[in-house]
């Protein structure tokens, strides 16, 4: 049984290496420059060569650099959005749970408002308002994403907040600002941790979402979710376009879905997270 | 307890499966068979987005035309195939030589579907209505120079006094300033007659029900599925329509288009982009091919007076830098490479104009001479549009080999719009105008002239000498004067490079060998009433 | 009961007032004149001012909003800027199409989800499980416009067994429910898991295998009933979400249902119809979350009785 588990955690934390390998040597790596025309397949994308072993698309691009130097990208923007979120979420739930009263009410009324809300409609709302650059996707993907994780939080901090080391601690008058950084915090960690590893996979598929969409980072930087959309006119005649940007985005965004759950099994408390 | 909680459970279970056998016959409750009686000639369309509007005074887009025009008249319309103006519901009219009034004489014959004749009365209403600010019309500024119009939509006057209507069968308009294409404009669906009585009852949702007297009537408009016309018996030519009805499918792609099209569902279908080589090197369908150089121009305007774009020299290196052959190749050919400003197609339009040609090295010298040698960087504005960012990303690959470093700004239209309005916001940015006009005067001086900062002049262009030209230009009715002084204009603009001349787009449709009398037009979308179909297969 | 459910519409209440604030507040933020959008690219600057006036934007915000609301109340969503219908009148035509979809890939996740959730639990800890769980992380994992695509692709053009999208009648149904549904049929099946795993651990399931009672009879006849109950809070949920989480899966196959209504009114920057169709995506969500506490109540009697979520 231990073996298994393993297994799964081991599988997805090499996923998650190899693609973070792949996007930190992304120079190295593709055999092309992404962004230039480096075959003259202007308006008729080439199949799969010896060249080209993923073709080229209709400016003559790489489509296996792309991808290679699209895993740059789509980690960017899924861990740094996974960060924007856990931030929001985090505080917000710690806050809840931590002083508990008004202030939970009034935190939890809002997140329950937030939940409400489908986040991608409002993620595409605030990216065409915002106008898509890196910046505004991160920020819009942690407004839409974080109440989830203000949730779980909120109720590990309670639980946290009522054991007796918390109790005696705040009996002694330690200022809460303390309580939370020495006593709830560490404590909670281990939670955050697979939260944000889950989470990520979420932000991923968010952010390959709104690039489908034509609300991604904007070109020339070569995003999976944008060369989807951009394959669609294609894709009765080159399929290969859609196809492998696809496999890319599926093979990351299991990779965090692996580590992730492989680590709740192993710790057993899969309820928390469902 | 666990029993009952597992009844009742049993009994959810089955109220979705209930559910999901009421689900799949509601598919075809969705679009009920259309039942012609056989025999019928039924021409069928299909298109992606739903028909934005069906009122007149509220459309202003292709789609929304394309059905005004069957449903609505105007007093005089372009010709199936030309840019020249004919009778629609006017026999004969007189311009005055100064182009300050116009008379039309209407015909006797023209009803609403409503029974009642059309009159002058009718005309006069339709742009009544355009200019009431109530009616949120895009035709307003049309027809702001008909006397009287300001203070009729100020709401200073009952009734636009430049309009007269001294009998029901004629109507005159006089203007504040000379303006030779006013014709035009009252060929505008804007202008097509309404009848009152009809807008008065539904007010914003005539556009669900609306009663003209063109040779179609609205039978049925089911919201993004289908939108069916049939045949208006009491058209005033008689003969026409030829067809019995028109039925566009809407939620259908360019590939699905392609896909019934080629299995006989539709007569009239689009080509995708990855089957159009595919179409020309087949001689049996490159045959039934359509094709049409719409007036209208691509470019990438400049803003004038952003540096570094102040200088002449940078501006032109833009133009020789951008690759215009390898854009119309990404676009499998569906564009002519721009000269210039003024489209072939378009009275006016000069094939002389050398225009800039391809080449990156003049692109350096250019720059290096502008103190740019080590390069810079630029933000390109544009709308989000999929085919608009695949252009923008192969001008950013072409200035990248000049040492310009382009970065794409994708924005929503309206922004766009907003910011342009800016003045110093805006230093490049993806744009096209399409002909509201077949005149020179509505791509020089809409777009060009000083006067037009802050409206539709989004270059800040400002060379007095242009707008010298311009101004004579403008009151001439004598057109082979008129086109030489827009000419010169043009050469004039051309040289200072307030864009980047990108391509003139071309339309392709594909027909069935059994459509007959479809005709693209450059400035308007097709007319169906001459449309015919021959041995129809199947329907 | 009847407090119960009194307390459930009024929270459902309070939430709707709480989305409707957010939305107009995203509404008020676009850099964008309405009376632009209304008018067009071609317009001059006199009409767009009488345009503005007449939209009564030169209005105080608080009012704007009271009018909206007071509106919203009456059904009314106001006019689409671009399309000039009546917004509610709009959604509602659009809504069908989007709940037949909803509806069917609810059924078939569920179909898929919960039996794929039953033969993990049966097979706790064991290879089956854990190849079951990679499984359902596979279908999660999944992005669903690029599912869509590729069926699109295979069932599509090369298969030729359905329809290339739109909305045309049962077989144009098959793909788009496919494509929605796998995702979540991941999903149920790992929350069932969890459930039946914790409810065969209670007495009395333990009680009703010492009696002799085989693994998998003690959890059809004991813990699943038990076990189903997060499942139906989940459901209700998604059934609200889905109805306006469609909006890659109307995309990709041209479904003429709300999710691309609400697409092409963020590229139009239509803000009424951008509003309106939050809003109702809202009031769903908050009436297929009040339809599951209902059913919950209905099923399990504790609930009733003051036990919270």
């Amino acid at each position: 049984m231990k073996l298994g588990l393993n297994a799964m955690e081991t599988a997805g934390a090499l996923m998650v290496l190899s693609l973070a390998m792949v996007a930190l040597f992304a120079p190295e790596l593709a055999p092309h420059d992404p962004v230039r025309a480096v075959a003259a397949t202007f308006g008729d994308p080439g199949a799969p060569s010896r060249a080209f072993p993923l073709g080229t698309d209709q400016l003559g691009r790489d489509v296996l650099s792309r991808i290679i130097y699209g895993a740059r990208i789509s980690l960017t923007v899924g861990v740094a959005a996974m960060a924007v979120t856990m931030t929001i979420g985090v505080t917000i739930g710690l806050a809840a749970g931590f002083f508990g009263g008004a202030v939970d009410s009034i935190l939890m009324r809002f997140t329950d408002v937030m939940l409400t809300l489908p986040a991608l409609l409002l993620a595409m709302a605030f990216v065409a308002v915002l106008q898509p650059g890196l910046w505004s996707i991160l920020i819009v993907i942690g407004l839409v994403s974080w109440t989830q994780i203000a949730r779980v939080v909120r109720a590990e901090a309670l639980s946290l907040t009522q054991r007796d080391f918390v109790v005696a601690a705040r009996a002694l008058g330690a200022p809460p600002a303390r309580l939370i950084a020495r006593h709830v915090m560490p404590n909670a960690m281990p939670l955050i941790v697979v939260m944000a590893v889950l989470g990520t996979s979420g932000t991923l598929l968010l952010d390959a979402g709104l690039s489908f969409l034509g609300l991604g980072v904007p070109p020339p930087t070569p995003s999976w979710g944008r060369m989807i959309e951009e394959a669609t006119t294609y894709f009765r005649t080159a399929p290969w376009l859609a196809i492998y940007p696809g496999l890319a985005i599926f093979y990351a965004v299991l990779g965090f879905n692996l580590l992730g759950y492989g680590f709740i099994r192993r710790r057993g408390h899969s309820a928390d997270f469902q | 307890m666990t029993r009952r909680v597992s009844h009742r459970l049993r009994a959810i279970t089955l109220a979705l499966a209930a559910v999901t056998l009421v689900v799949f016959p509601g598919c075809r409750a969705a679009a009920p068979p259309l039942n012609f009686p056989p025999g019928a000639m039924v021409l069928h369309l299909a298109t992606l987005d739903d028909v934005p509007t069906l009122d007149p005074a509220a459309g202003y887009d292709v789609d929304s035309w394309m059905f005004e025009q069957m449903l609505f008249d105007t007093l005089v319309r372009y010709s199936d195939a030309g840019v020249d103006l004919v009778p629609d519901a006017a026999t004969s009219w007189q311009a005055a030589p100064d182009a300050r009034s116009f008379t039309f004489h209407l015909r006797r014959d023209v009803t609403f579907t409503n029974g009642r004749a059309v009159t002058s009365a009718d005309f006069k209403y339709a742009i009544e209505r355009v200019l009431n600010p109530a009616t949120r019309s895009k035709g307003m500024e049309y027809y702001r120079a008909i006397v009287g119009a300001e203070d009729f939509a100020a709401g200073r006057a009952q009734s636009v006094i430049g309009i007269a209507t001294p009998d029901p069968w004629t109507i005159s308009f006089r203007l504040t300033a000379p303006d030779p294409i006013f014709m035009q404009k009252l060929a505008m669906p804007f202008a097509a007659a309404v009848p009152r009585e009809a807008v008065a009852r539904w007010g914003d949702d005539f556009a669900r029900h609306p009663i003209g007297s063109g040779p179609f009537i609205l039978r049925e408009w089911l919201g993004g599925q289908r939108i069916v016309m049939v045949k208006n018996p009491a058209y005033f030519v008689k003969g026409l329509p030829h067809l019995d009805a028109v039925v566009e499918l809407i939620g259908v792609n360019d590939d699905l288009q392609w896909f019934k099209f080629e299995a006989g569902e539709i007569d009239v279908s689009t080509i995708p982009p990855a089957v159009f080589p595919y179409v020309m090197k087949t001689p049996r369908l490159k045959a039934l091919l359509l094709r049409i150089v719409t007036v209208t121009t691509r470019y990438l305007g400049i803003n004038c007076q952003m540096p570094p774009f102040n200088d002449l020299r940078v501006r032109r290196a833009f133009n020789y830098a951008v690759n215009k052959p390898k854009l119309v190749a990404v676009l499998n050919g569906r564009g002519i490479v721009a000269n210039g400003i003024l489209p072939p197609g378009l009275p006016g339009y000069d094939p002389a104009l050398a225009g800039y040609p391809y080449d990156p090295a003049q692109a350096r010298r250019l720059l290096a001479a502008a103190g740019l040698a080590g390069g810079m960087s630029a933000t390109l504005w544009m709308p989000a549009d999929q085919t608009m960012m695949i252009l923008g990303q192969s001008i950013q690959q072409d200035l990248e080999l000049v040492g310009v470093h382009l970065r794409l700004k994708p924005v929503a239209f309206a922004p766009l719009l907003e910011a342009l309005r800016q003045p110093r916001t805006v230093p490049l940015f993806f744009s096209g105008w399409e002909a509201d006009f077949p005149d020179p005067e509505n791509f020089l001086a809409v777009l060009l002239s000083r006067a037009q900062w802050g409206a539709n002049n989004d270059s800040y262009f400002d060379d007095p000498a242009f707008d010298a030209l311009l101004a004579q230009a403008a009151p001439l009715s004598d057109l082979a004067r008129r086109y030489a002084l827009y000419r010169a204009a043009q050469r004039v603009a051309v040289a200072q490079a307030p864009w980047v001349f990108l391509y003139y787009p071309i339309t392709y449709e594909i027909r069935q060998p059994w459509v007959r009398g479809y005709v693209l037009n450059p400035m308007r979308p097709e007319r169906l009433e001459t449309v015919q179909l021959t041995a129809h297969p199947g329907s | 009961m009847l407090a119960y459910i009194i307390r459930r519409i009024a929270f459902g209440a309070f939430v709707l007032v709480g989305t409707s604030l957010i939305t107009f507040c995203i509404a008020f933020v676009i850099p964008a004149d309405p009376a632009v959008a209304v008018a067009g690219a071609k317009a001059d600057p006199r009409t767009l001012a009488a345009i503005h006036h007449e939209l009564g934007l030169d209005q105080p915000l608080y009012i704007q909003y009271a009018r909206y609301a007071d509106r919203a109340l009456h059904g009314d969503l106001g006019r689409s800027y671009i399309r000039r219908e009546n917004v509610t009148s709009v959604i509602l035509s659009r809504f069908p199409a989007t709940a037949i979809l909803a509806l069917s890939a609810l059924a078939l996740s569920l179909l898929l989800g919960i039996p794929m959730g039953m033969l993990a639990a049966a097979w706790r800890g064991r290879a089956p499980d854990h190849l079951l769980l990679v499984v359902s992380l596979a279908l999660v994992s999944t992005p669903v416009f690029w599912l869509g695509t590729i069926l699109l692709i295979v069932g599509g053009l090369y298969l030729r067994w359905f329809p290339l999208g739109g909305f045309s009648g049962p077989s144009s149904l098959v793909l788009p429910t496919i494509t929605l549904a796998l995702g979540s049929a991941g999903y149920y099946s790992r929350i069932l898991h969890t459930s039946l795993a914790a409810a065969m651990d209670q007495d009395y399931v333990r009680t009703a295998r010492g009696k002799g009672l085989s693994t998998s009879a003690a959890m059809r006849r004991h813990a699943l009933a038990n076990a189903m109950l997060p499942l139906v809070t989940i459901a209700g949920l998604d059934l609200g979400g889905l109805l306006s989480g469609v909006v890659l899966t109307e995309t990709v196959f041209n479904w003429p249902g709300i999710g691309r209504l609400a697409f092409e009114a963020i590229f139009n920057l239509d803000i009424p119809l951008i509003m309106g169709t939050v809003l109702f995506s809202a009031a769903l969500v908050v009436a297929g979350n009040l339809a599951a506490d209902l059913l919950l109540a209905w099923l399990d009697p504790r609930i009733r009785l003051g036990r919270e979520t």
